[in-house]
């Protein structure tokens, strides 16, 4: 069965436009354009209360935990003190969690160097992101309390360790709309699950907003779920169907009165009959020169997979879909930190670097926040006798790129040897703060409310953006 | 308690190069030998060939194939004697443990353990090694010096046949050393069994040289090799330690509060705000403790309280009040009491059982439902919609009580009808998924480890056989809340505690504290939700700004349920049975463990040192390993549910089965005994602030002290005819599961951040028709199900919508959208592929059995149910919400679910006009029969039911 072929039995011409000409041919004429505009509200771009700086986010989760002290910030003084115990000034301001190990520093197994006019330091583990320095803000300051993968995901990407709230990419869709009809305005990729940390669906969920803002969660080269016309269905057939499913609506909607709800649901078929046109097209990457499949590494096993998803994530964005969250696991090096860190950076690094690249070529990166970083960092210590470095949520860094970010810039401080911040804290909900910022959207004043509960983004946590991200 | 080893030393055997006591030519010859106390030692003194020698050594009576041994011997090595390799050669001295004794010259053989001394950098060390030239080396041996010198050799694998592949080597060693030898060496060839021990010398050892050895032992333990008394085991300490406190409120504080703060920091008026004769406030004011943090101390150090002009606290009241602190706050609750919130709130005042009104519109009144609705009508101007036609009403009864589109009409009375669905078994797998819903209810832990819970499906059947037997509500909360504690033991109260058992549990958790206060958390917010529609979430970290809900009620609240756990509790009447067989599991269990701990710990792994099960189970000797998965098969087959259970307070001691998780919860029974519940300043598990007793909220009066069963008592009351909350909240459930939205829209918060309800006398009167049924569910159903109210028709009114346009008074029905498990169970059900299933494990997701029986693992649920907004699983979920996507007709039209299911109602159809009566349980009107035969003449019949299918008709309940 060749579902591609099937694809193509669509007429890409047919739009929205020209589909609901024909299903008022069919005699659905009191498909009232005041229905569509009904819905229109829900779908289409709301007001933000700022001027935004980024219309789309691109945030690559880097699950499993990256170690700050051996990516973005730099600490000689952990050779130096290879193998002695954390010093008592660090280890009294270590948060009293299990796994904050104090005893036997390690020194990284990378050199640093500074790089571009900035002169950002970045580990030879990166030499490929390194290159693109000078559109990069690090936040060396991240810090949280939660040292365990499933909560700390949820931290990181729904701003609570209960994964019941919504997460960022569902409060962004809910606040802004979608820009586009023909593909769902929030998609989630998880790429390379071979780490022992299985996606929370927490990340991509719409907790107390309605499901309709939650992320779809798409195998790049799958597709999206239930997109692909059954075997045999033609595009004529199916217009047919979806004219008889309109006309038996109408008779119901006429029967029972105003109700907006069934006029989305309406509306709703005609959307997923584009989507089944757009779908396809957005993951036909093999329209893309070869120089852009090399750039994305399309061609080495090692980094196709991230490669693809890095590509039709910019494909997502150049068609509308607002948010983009590509999860990449694996970055869990509990032992051997300079074989497992190796594997994942060989893994990412030219993806990410050629993304970045991308989308400035195109012109892109000025409206794309793009967002780096995992659910914590990792000890400057060794975990028991592995070489390898545990959970850390004390100190970690992210970095962001684009949508109005100033490159080339430092936030934040860590001690000595990277174990807690000491300068500029910026908790997993500033953050979040700091991106919703960049969309135009105050997290203190974007309300829903839930059943007579006034929510907000951030919840009773708070928190506040870090604006000086911004150029 | 140690085991003896059984290795004795023959020491007659020694044979010894010179230098033992030896009478003397001439000597006056004694009788018999010397005899000797322990002030004397015997010491041998060994001297070199210039070639390999072994000069002292014997057999073990027995071969020694255990896990480990310790060696000691002491040296003194003449300094005259020894050289090193500047000077000449250096020197080489051994003692070995070898398979064979051998010869006086015979070399041992690679992989046998030596501990001695050796040259490296021109020095002689003291050293291990398995084989010549890779040697760990010790500190440098000087000459003169006595030293004693320990190893021990050891298996990291148990097995007779398992190599002693580790040695370490202390020299002159403390009692403290046991975890940091100065020299360790390992080696997976080494010899798996010990025949012989002895001394050797080597080619370095000249005729000169004056070693001299004594002292010699071999033991199995740490303690004795260093003859170091045994060690006093001390029992494991509870989980929470309680200070003995030494600062009494009454007594110590009180008097210092009184004469130094209260005359401006209490009673009505407090300057500043600040009270201090209430005990919420004085946390304010303080760090959980923690005196040096505390905002109170710091202003009495500093000077600025008391203020200029008034007495100072002197030093030795202020050491007391920071002792007072440090100690958690010992407060007199009968000295000064927390003050009762008074409230006005409705929700919190009493049912009174209001009158039916008197209406004007008395014809249109079926049940006294229909006289409260009709009131509201008559005050607002709104008429009513007509009745609604039989078939809509059959469809309507149907999809809601049963979640199934009607069979054929029977003819009955549509009172008859009701009845016949409430007894239909298909009612509690609607109903009983409604219920699943508020309990949170999954078949795994949640989390990121989310390992499935496979006993957590009779809790699922427990609450569908719930609704079908018509279980009174007071059993039916009680059962849930307290079933382990009630008496006489029925498995089935054990198997309701799956309503507690349901919380999430992260299995990844390391620390119990927070893994504990989790659960803690999750009982006390999904209870109070369930049971009483109130939100005490925010009373977890401060006193509640909008309910008069006290932090204090919340830990009072959490302490009911803190001498509990969840657990794969055995049902079986096996219990002995169960006990030993559980028992026995665990201690092999823990055998391996601890030896795998002690492994890592003496490879030099820092502490705290973690093995995960799968590790443990990995490491077990073939012979641990074959007995343990035969015990875990047999406590598998004994009937088990993944239950909530409290030794501390159940009427009947059940045993509980091993669950499997990477880091579950402590499972000893005395951890549970001594919880005590504290209050958590801020909802930190870190900030363990006073003590708490079990307790309802203060504003509903108190609660006795004492509890000895303590969520009977909770039960109790909830339950009791004067709760003002439990029989509302549950009528308004009932309501809203008919009508779509509640009297109180809220559902779970009546607090006052909650909707008002809409007619709060049919609440109310509806409330107390519960109470008078002795909590009969069926009762308010027919109240409802039989009123005008529910059988109107949902024709739209221009005029009415201009007065309530969203139909909160009730002038129509709303049609709403199916919910997921009902589109999926009326699709199989129209294509006539409904597989039946009478309960048991969940099934696959591919299964035709009805929605509520499919496999419900948390971030895993069934796609269909994810897309049209089911629960999921987390948190109590008071109300679905419908969304609209187009990932929604994405699988209404090609998945292969609809697909097959319209080919199947083609194919049982027949006809057009059969499959529109099938789907929509009405014949086709002309029309729409022209246009689907159209199509099903151009794509087949298949096609025109797949239409039907996606039709709103088909998908909302009309």
């Amino acid at each position: 069965m060749n579902t591609r072929t099937s694809h193509n039995l669509f007429d890409a011409s047919f739009n929205r436009r020209t589909a609901l000409k024909g299903m008022c041919g069919l005699g659905a004429s009191s498909l009232a354009l005041q229905s569509l505009l009904a819905e229109d509200a829900q779908t289409i771009i709301h007001k933000p209360h700022h001027t935004p700086t980024a219309t789309n986010v691109i945030f690559l989760f880097m699950s499993g935990g990256p170690s700050q002290v051996d990516t973005f910030d730099p600490k000689p003084e952990l050779t130096r003190l290879e193998g002695k115990d954390v010093p008592e000034s660090i280890a009294a301001q270590v948060p009293k969690i299990k796994r904050a190990g104090l005893k036997n520093i390690m020194g990284s197994p990378w050199k640093f160097d500074k790089h571009g006019e900035s002169g950002l330091p970045i580990s030879e583990l990166l030499p490929q992101t390194a290159k693109l320095a000078d559109e990069l803000c690090v936040i060396r300051s991240m810090t949280h309390r939660n040292p365990v993968h499933g909560p700390g995901e949820c931290v990181a990407l729904t701003g609570t360790a209960s994964g019941e709230r919504p997460s960022l990419g569902a409060w962004s869709i809910y606040g802004l709309g979608r820009m586009t009809e023909e593909l769902p305005a929030f998609i989630t990729m998880n790429l390379h699950n071979d780490g022992m940390q299985t996606p929370q669906a927490a990340g991509w969920n719409s907790g107390f907003l309605p499901t309709r803002y939650q992320g779809t969660v798409v195998n790049p080269s799958k597709g999206i779920q239930f997109v692909d016309m059954p075997q045999g269905v033609t595009t004529d057939q199916r217009r047919r169907e979806l004219d008889v499913i309109q006309q038996l609506n109408q008779k119901f909607l006429d029967s029972v009165g105003q109700q907006s709800e069934l006029e989305a649901r309406m509306r709703s078929y005609q959307m997923a009959f584009q989507m089944q046109t757009a779908a396809p097209e957005l993951f036909d990457v093999k329209t893309e020169t070869k120089e852009i499949q090399q750039a994305y590494g399309l061609d080495d096993d090692t980094t196709k997979t991230v490669g693809h998803g890095c590509l039709i994530g910019r494909r997502m964005v150049e068609r509308g879909v607002r948010f983009v969250q590509i999860r990449v696991g694996g970055w869990d090096a509990h032992s051997g930190i300079k074989g497992n860190h190796e594997r994942l950076a060989k893994r990412t690094d030219g993806p990410i670097a050629a993304l970045l690249a991308d989308l400035k070529t195109r012109g892109l990166l000025d409206t794309t926040l793009v967002v780096w970083g995992g659910e914590f960092g990792r000890t400057p210590t060794m975990e028991g006798r592995g070489k390898g470095r545990d959970h850390s949520p004390a100190a970690y860094s992210v970095w962001l790129a684009g949508g109005g970010v100033k490159g080339g810039h430092i936030i934040g401080a860590t001690d000595d040897i990277g174990y807690t911040v000491t300068d500029r804290p910026v908790k997993p909900q500033d953050l979040h703060a700091t991106i919703l910022h960049a969309l135009g959207i105050n997290s203190e004043k974007l309300t829903y409310n839930h059943h007579g509960l006034i929510e907000t983004p951030l919840g009773v946590t708070g928190g506040a953006a870090v604006t000086d991200v911004f150029g | 308690m140690r085991r003896s080893l059984a290795i004795k030393l023959v020491l007659l055997l020694f044979c010894l190069a010179e230098g033992t006591l030896r009478t003397q030519a001439g000597e006056i010859p004694l009788q018999g030998d010397w005899k000797t106390n322990g002030l004397v030692e015997t010491r041998h003194v060994i001297t070199g060939t210039e070639a390999r020698n072994n000069p002292l050594r014997t057999k073990l009576e027995t071969p020694f194939t255990g896990n480990e041994i310790y060696v000691r011997y002491r040296l003194h090595y003449d300094a005259k004697t020894l050289d090193t390799p500047t000077e000449d050669e250096g020197e080489f001295f051994v003692f070995w443990l070898d398979r064979e004794e051998g010869t006086d010259g015979s070399t041992h053989a690679g992989n046998v353990p030596n501990i001695g001394l050796h040259v490296s950098n021109e020095q002689n060390h003291f050293m291990v090694r398995y084989n010549s030239g890779q040697e760990k080396f010790a500190e440098i041996v000087e000459g003169d010096r006595e030293y004693q010198i320990v190893a021990r050799l050891w298996k990291s694998k148990p097995g007779a046949d398992q190599p002693f592949d580790q040695l370490n080597l202390w020299i002159n060693p403390t009692g403290d050393d046991e975890l940091s030898p100065h020299a360790t060496i390992s080696q997976k060839n080494a010899i798996s069994s010990i025949g012989a021990v002895g001394f050797s010398t080597g080619r370095k050892t000249e005729y000169g040289d004056r070693i001299e050895v004594w002292d010699m032992g071999l033991t199995d333990s740490w303690r004795e090799i260093l003859k170091l008394p045994p060690k006093v085991e001390t029992t494991a300490p509870a989980e929470m330690t309680v200070m003995e406190k030494t600062v009494h409120f009454d007594k110590d504080i009180y008097p210092i509060l009184k004469n130094r703060c209260f005359s401006c920091h209490a009673g009505e008026d407090p300057e500043s705000g600040v009270s201090l004769d209430i005990l919420d406030e004085v946390l304010n004011q303080t760090a959980p403790r923690n005196a040096d943090n505390s905002q109170l101390i710091q202003l009495i150090v500093k000077g600025k309280m008391p203020p200029e002009g008034e007495q100072k606290v002197t030093s030795a009241e202020l050491a007391t009040l920071k002792t007072w602190i440090d100690e958690g706050l010992d407060w007199d609750e009968q000295l000064l009491p927390t003050p009762i919130p008074q409230t006005k709130h409705w929700a919190f005042q009493p049912i009174l059982r209001p009158e039916i009104p008197d209406v004007l519109n008395k014809s249109w009144t079926q049940t006294p439902v229909d006289a409260f609705i009709a009131a509201q009508h008559e005050e607002n101007k709104l008429s009513p919609a007509p009745r609604a036609e039989r078939e809509i009403l059959l469809r309507r009864l149907s999809l809601d009580l049963r979640g199934l589109p009607p069979q054929t009409d029977s003819k009955e009375s549509i009172a008859n009808i009701v009845e016949q669905h409430l007894n239909d078994p298909a009612y509690g797998e609607r109903w009983g998924r409604h219920w699943l819903d508020i309990a949170r209810w999954a078949e795994s832990n949640g989390h990121q480890h989310n390992r499935m819970r496979p006993y957590a499906w009779r809790y699922r059947d427990w609450v569908i056989d719930a609704f079908n037997r018509k279980k009174p509500f007071d059993d039916f909360l009680r059962e849930q809340i307290a079933g382990d504690e009630l008496t006489p033991y029925d498995p089935a109260n054990i198997v309701a505690t799956g309503f507690l058992s349901s919380a999430r549990y992260s299995g990844n958790e390391l620390d119990k504290e927070i893994q504990r206060n989790d659960i803690l958390v999750d009982l006390v917010n999904t209870t109070s939700k369930a049971f009483l529609g109130i939100t005490m979430e925010c009373a977890q970290c401060h006193t509640h700004k909008f309910d008069p809900l006290t932090i204090r009620d919340y830990y009072r609240m959490q302490a009911f349920f803190a001498q509990g756990q969840p657990g794969n509790v055995v049902l079986s009447e096996q219990r002995e049975r169960a006990k030993q067989l559980i028992a026995e599991r665990w201690r092999i269990f823990d055998t391996v463990h601890h030896r795998m701990v002690e492994v890592r710990r003496r490879q030099g792994v820092p502490e705290p040192i973690y093995v995960i099960p799968k590790s443990v189970e990995r490491g077990m000797q073939p012979e641990e390993k074959s007995r343990y998965n035969q015990l875990n098969k047999q406590i598998a087959e004994l009937e088990q549910a993944w239950s909530f259970y409290s030794p501390v307070s159940a009427g009947t001691d059940l045993p509980v089965a091993p669950h499997e998780m990477r880091w579950p919860l402590p499972r000893d029974e005395a951890s549970l005994e001594h919880r005590q519940t504290m209050l958590l300043v801020r909802g930190d598990p870190m900030s363990k602030g006073p003590t708490v007793d079990p307790g309802w909220p203060a504003v509903f009066g108190s609660t006795p002290p004492d509890l000895e069963q303590p969520r009977s008592a909770l039960s109790d009351w909830m339950t009791s005819a004067d709760n003002p909350l439990t029989a509302r909240v549950w009528v308004n459930r009932i309501w809203q599961w008919h009508f779509g939205q509640g009297i109180v829209e809220t559902s779970s918060d009546f607090g006052t951040q909650g909707a008002k309800p809409t007619h709060p006398e049919l609440l109310d009167w509806l409330a107390s028709e519960l109470i008078a049924s002795d909590w009969n569910t069926n009762h308010i159903h027919r109240l409802i199900l039989n009123s005008a109210t529910y059988q109107q028709s949902s024709q739209f009114s221009s005029e009415n919508a201009a007065i309530d346009p969203e139909n909160k008074l009730y002038w129509r029905w709303t049609p709403r959208r199916l919910e997921a498990e009902t589109i999926r169970d009326s699709m199989l059900a129209v294509s006539g592929q409904l597989e039946t299933f009478a309960g048991g494990p969940s099934r696959s997701h591919g299964s035709n059995c009805r929605s509520i029986y499919l496999l419900q693992k948390r971030a895993n649920l069934p796609d269909q149910q994810l897309l049209f907004d089911s629960a999921k699983g987390i948190v109590s979920c008071a109300r679905r919400r419908v969304s609209t996507s187009a990932l929604q007709p994405l699988w209404l039209l090609n998945s292969d679910f609809s697909q097959t299911a319209a080919q199947h109602l083609a194919q049982r159809a027949g006809s057009v006009e059969k499959a529109v009566r099938l789907t929509f349980g009405r014949p086709a009107t002309p029309e729409e029969q022209q246009i689907l035969q159209t199509l099903a003449d151009e794509h087949g019949l298949a096609s025109a039911c797949l239409t039907l299918l996606n039709a709103h008709e088909f998908l909302y309940l009309p």
